[in-house]
């Protein structure tokens, strides 16, 4: 369908629109237009992709900029939905508009998907391919060639330079299947192609970790234009994802590795000394100029910020005591020297970076300074080495970096070395977790650089949270409800067993067997009154164990039995697959499952449990964090003091964005519908923080249930809804065809002029102005319905 | 960066590490679990503890180790710090050339020479560690170290003062923030009895009137919050003037070394004693006071027990005579006629009151008290 919003023409896919999705685009649209960032909430399964993509290009193809769209998802299969929603969408423009327009969207993701070549293509592991890759399109190796050696190279790689730069695929919307099969085809290297092509398409799609791992970015999305509009989709662990993006652990073995590579180095400056001593040289004298003044041609304004590398490093040069290969190397040898004996101690450490520095410098010697470069340096040094096997160097870069980042953070990060695996442990095992405790580190120059970014998800509540914890401002922060023409889904919490003792996964009580047995009369009573697929999520894998012993033992896993088959998610992601499948065929046949996983596990992060798949997920236990870990800790600690936010303020928010995504699972549409029981007692107080949509729909009445009541309501529920029911029911309430559309705007444009009257008569002094916009959106309001 | 910690294959690794041998006595660690090794910085040989004390507890010896003729004596032995010998030499000898070569940043005057003194310094480091020309290189240190003995000493007051600072700043750092936990945690505290109170207080009031008990708990519920929100502002009052939250800046602790393009460093001027009169001084002009005036009735004066124990002081007195015989010396009353140039003629005192309103430029009278 076809609609305005202000003086934007929209095109929509679809022939219907849900009120919800119109809000939504209204404050993109307004968002945009303002120039600034954005949180949005919408609930899950009420097509938040599809509205974001038609508004954004339509946009873009509105404006004469064309501001390039960004799009990071979490997870591939997220990325390739969001790449065939953009084809379909691109489809049905061209169709309605009647001509092709000149657009190009692209996916990107790692080699190991995109690879063509066979032999490369064939390796499991994405380092190894991405090493191989290297080692086959390198800058180096083709001048090599040129000078007639005989080195091996990529032919796919190789006819992208018989293309024209600009235009090495044709316009149009690639998904990652398509863009292989063009490959295929056209014998080109689809990964460089989508690479290549990035600074010429209108929409990009692809990771988070494109933008915010310093060390992806750095390459591939450091020349993306000011002007861009990036939108975080799923975005509800954000702060996690920057968190972890800028965390190092280091253990004995890496560092092992680190000392080899260091030894490799070695001997490779020795030899380049006999044989190429001109290109040390070389690199020497760029050095004494200065990091980057090569590049000062181009403009400081191109590049985007880089957190592992301060913009005052690019200004200044190389300190002198690391200028030389082998002084380098001599150096990194030390500074690995100096963790390995760091690591013998046998207690808990926990330390910031000044006194961390402090000690290096007593005992090696090594001042801040030289450490701040290491990162740049190693790298400068392997691109002179002229270095193949670039996947031998992966734990001396990671020893490189950690270097660079102790020396330029003060405050932020934490040193925490646990020498042993477990409290009971007795042979060290050491660890030194470098860990960030800053979210917003990581995403700064993200905020910095691009004029909107848009933060969405399904669960974002409470919305202010996030521009606190990443310390941002927002222009519009929103969270949407959801319009139903029936009650689809009914939350509930369920406080008490049958025989009205609390119920939670408390720490002291939820070994009770009193706990775990009315737990397992609720997972009875759930599966027996559930027709099709089961979901439940426990907070941890330890507890889900232990409660599942405890349920063999009572018996209740033989009641369950006779009603679902029992399957149980599993860290090994393999075995987690299979379950999955089995559980789908065991919905499709009928008989339905029961799917026993984890809120922080793989299954509640991404998978969906539609229509039958899922009607009832249980959430048994709140899932908090593991609060005895140092890291959490410490994290939560620096969460208080820089940005005052209190602890359990804090876990509790943590607990309840997942919680709320683990119920999210099973509603995935309008016409989809599920119960939703969270079963702790504690849930009652933290109502508050649940999304909007799931909490409007939570009556008063189911929030404080025992275990027969919630049996009884979920009865009720269900029967309401094997009523039989036609969609058209929904026309007008929730779903919205054009008429439905301009009858809303109409709407509210009368009430704009009826406030803008109102404030008319209210103030006589200044009228003529007033009256002259209330006239002026009359028009408008005409023309519109008109259209 | 991803997190891959890939725990197993070093606990094997570590065994295999403890269990070594004592390259003298050949006793390993499966017989004396706890063996020491120690090193001398003579030649870097590792050897157990008893050795040492076994071979030289009667003065210096010959190290054990076959080739290595040097002699050793016991009280340099140490325990080795770096798992690599290599390093550990390397250490040392950095210690001993920082020792020399400790110039800062900011005694040069581009960033550029500063880097090219790192280097310098880098590279007789290198020198000496890889052995290459080292009695040369010795001998200009020393030299070196000669020379510039005053600005290495200097140079290496200034560091330790930099880590004192340092050190006390941290302390208090972490006094600071102990505070602020201790108080994060009062507050919660406090906040939870309040709410307790108040819930017994809407309670008791439930029980007490016979009004809906809906409506008193809201009351109740307004009132805590109208409560806790004033609590709240009042904290963020105090946290805002806190002197502290603002984040302390601490400059770049660095140091370093170089010879090309070093500052001419201007010893900055003694600092003068305080001077109460902002360098005005009573200076006598006409005459000098002596310590004694030979005078009969004076010294009589001078030495009788009841002027004396009463605080008086004939220097006082001579003082006070001289000048009044002196006073008016610095006038002169023409000059000033002229320089006035004024028809009237003003009488002597206003004359003299203008010179005193002039300044004290022109005082040039003995005594202005």
């Amino acid at each position: 369908m076809k609609f305005n919003i202000d003086e934007l023409p929209v095109l929509f896919p679809y022939p219907r629109i849900y009120p919800e999705q119109y809000a939504y685009m209204c404050d993109l649209k307004r968002t945009l237009d303002a120039g600034g960032h954005c949180v949005l909430e919408m609930p899950s399964g009420t097509g938040k992709t599809v509205s974001l993509l038609s508004l954004i290009v339509a946009y873009q193809q509105h404006h004469p900029e064309k501001r390039k769209l960004i799009y990071c998802s979490r997870t591939m299969s997220e990325i390739e939905k969001a790449l065939a929603e953009l084809k379909a969408l691109m489809k049905y423009r061209s169709e309605q508009l009647g001509h092709e327009e000149e657009f190009r969207g692209l996916g990107l993701t790692s080699r190991k998907n995109l690879c063509l070549h066979p032999s490369v293509k064939r390796e499991k592991s994405g380092s190894v391919v991405d090493a191989r890759c290297r080692s086959l399109t390198a800058g180096f190796v083709k001048e090599k060639k040129e000078r007639g050696e005989d080195v091996e190279m990529c032919v796919y790689h190789e006819n992208l330079d018989l293309l024209e730069p600009h235009n090495l695929i044709p316009p149009g919307v690639w998904t990652l299947d398509g863009l292989l099969k063009y490959g295929e085809q056209q014998k080109q290297c689809p990964y460089f192609t989508a690479r290549r092509m990035m600074p010429f398409c209108n929409v990009i799609i692809y990771s988070y970790h494109y933008l915010l791992d310093p060390k992806i970015a750095e390459r591939v999305s450091k020349e993306l234009s000011k002007d861009c509009i990036v939108v975080f989709d799923e975005a509800h662990n954000i702060d996690n994802v920057c968190i972890e993006s800028l965390s190092i652990d280091l253990t004995e073995d890496s560092l092992r590795k680190a000392t080899r590579g260091v030894n490799n180095l070695d001997r490779k400056i020795t030899e380049m000394k006999s044989t190429d001593a001109e290109k040390l040289q070389s690199e020497y004298a760029k050095l004494v100029e200065g990091l980057r003044e090569a590049d000062e041609a181009r403009n400081e304004d191109q590049f985007m910020a880089n957190p592992a590398l301060p913009d005052d490093l690019l200004k200044e040069a190389v300190p002198g005591n690391i200028r030389r290969a082998e002084h380098f190397v001599a150096f990194l040898k030390r500074f690995i020297e100096y963790l390995k004996t760091r690591m013998k101690v046998l207690h808990v450490i926990s330390e910031t970076p000044p006194s961390f520095l402090n000690h290096l410098r007593e005992l090696t010697f090594i001042e801040r300074k030289p450490l701040r470069f290491c990162a740049e340096r190693l790298t400068s040094l392997v691109r002179t080495l002229e270095l193949t096997n670039i996947e031998d160097y992966q734990p001396l870069q990671e020893v490189a970096t950690f270097a660079t980042l102790i020396a330029t953070y003060e405050t932020g990060f934490l040193l925490i070395l646990e020498p042993f695996e477990s409290e009971t442990a007795t042979v060290p095992n050491p660890i030194l977790h470098f860990t960030c405790l800053d979210a917003a580190i990581a995403i700064k120059p993200v905020f910095e650089r691009f004029s909107s970014v848009i933060i969405t998800s399904g669960t974002m509540s409470p919305l202010d949270m996030y521009p606190k914890m990443l310390n941002f401002q927002t222009v519009m922060q929103e969270s949407y409800s959801m319009t139903l023409a029936r009650k689809s889904f009914l939350p509930m919490i369920v406080t008490r067993g049958s025989d009205q003792n609390m119920i939670s996964s408390g720490f002291q009580i939820r070994n009770d067997p009193s706990v775990v047995r009315n737990y397992g009369n609720l997972l009875t009573e759930f599966c027996k009154l559930t027709p099709d697929g089961v979901v439940v999520f426990f907070p941890s894998y330890l507890y889900m164990e232990s409660i599942i012993s405890m349920w063999q033992g009572m018996g209740v896993l033989d009641v369950v039995w006779k009603y679902k088959l029992i399957l149980v998610e599993t860290p090994d992601s393999q075995e987690t697959s299979l379950a999955l499948e089995t559980y789908r065929t065991a919905c499709n046949n009928g008989r339905g499952a029961v799917l026993l996983c984890v809120a922080r596990g793989k299954v509640s992060e991404g998978i969906d449990f539609d229509h039958h798949y899922g009607r009832t997920v249980l959430c048994i236990g709140v899932p908090f964090q593991y609060t005895e870990s140092r890291i959490l800790k410490a994290r939560l600690e620096f969460l208080r003091e820089t940005y005052r936010i209190k602890e359990n303020e804090f876990l509790s928010f943590d607990a309840m964005r997942h919680a709320a995504q683990c119920l999210g699972r099973v509603l995935r549409g309008k016409d989809d519908y599920g119960i939703m029981v969270l079963a702790d007692k504690r849930f009652q107080k933290k109502r508050a923080q649940l999304p909007k949509w799931i909490q409007q729909a939570l009556e008063d009445k189911y929030s404080n249930l025992s275990v027969d009541q919630a049996a009884a309501g979920a009865k009720a529920f269900l029967r309401e809804m094997s009523v039989p029911w036609t969609r058209a029911e929904q026309e007008g309430i929730s779903t919205w065809s054009d008429e439905d559309l301009a009858r809303h705007k109409a709407k509210m444009e009368t009430d704009m002029i009826r406030q803008l009257q109102a404030e008319a008569e209210g103030m006589q002094g200044v009228v003529v102005e007033v009256d002259e916009f209330g006239s002026g959106d009359l028009d408008e309001a005409m023309l519109e319905l008109d259209v | 960066m991803s997190r891959t910690a890939q725990r197993n294959g070093a606990t094997s690794k570590r065994l295999a590490e403890d269990g070594d041998i004592c390259p003298v006595c050949k006793s390993s660690r499966y017989l004396n679990p706890n063996m020491r090794f120690l090193v001398n910085p003579e030649c870097y040989h590792k050897m157990c503890e008893s050795c040492v004390d076994r071979i030289f507890s009667h003065g210096p010896a010959p190290c054990p180790i076959a080739g290595c003729r040097r002699t050793l004596r016991k009280a340099r032995f140490r325990t080795q710090t770096f798992e690599d010998i290599q390093v550990e030499r390397e250490v040392d000898i950095r210690r001993r050339v920082a020792k020399v070569f400790n110039k800062r940043e900011d005694d040069f005057m581009t960033l550029k020479n500063y880097n090219d003194y790192l280097e310098q310094i880098e590279t007789i480091t290198w020198n000496l560690i890889n052995r290459e020309d080292v009695e040369e290189t010795e001998r200009k240190m020393a030299a070196y170290a000669e020379e510039n003995r005053k600005e290495i000493a200097r140079n290496e007051s200034t560091a330790i003062q930099e880590a004192l600072s340092r050190k006390a700043r941290e302390a208090e750092e972490l006094e600071l923030a102990q505070m602020k936990r201790e108080d994060a945690r009062q507050e919660d505290e406090v906040e939870r009895r309040r709410k307790a109170d108040a819930r017994k207080g809407v309670v008791n009031t439930q029980a007490k009137s016979g009004d809906d008990a809906a409506s008193i708990a809201r009351e109740g519920q307004k009132v805590v919050l109208k409560k806790s929100l004033a609590r709240r502002a009042a904290l963020e009052k105090q946290r805002d003037s806190d002197p502290f939250s603002s984040g302390t800046e601490n400059g770049e602790a660095s140091s370093g070394f170089t010879f090309t393009g070093l500052k001419k460093r201007v010893a900055p001027p003694p600092e003068k004693p305080y001077d109460p009169f902002g360098g005005w001084s009573v200076q006598r002009e006409y005459f000098v006071l002596q310590n004694h005036y030979d005078w009969d009735w004076l010294s009589q004066a001078r030495t009788n027990v009841a002027h004396t124990t009463g605080g008086y002081d004939v220097n006082d007195y001579c003082t006070r005579a001289l000048c009044d015989a002196f006073s008016g010396f610095g006038v002169f009353i023409e000059d000033e006629m002229a320089g006035k140039n004024v028809g009237s003629t003003p009488s002597i005192a206003t004359a003299a009151a203008t010179v005193v309103a002039g300044g004290k430029a022109d005082m040039h009278m003995d005594d202005v008290f």
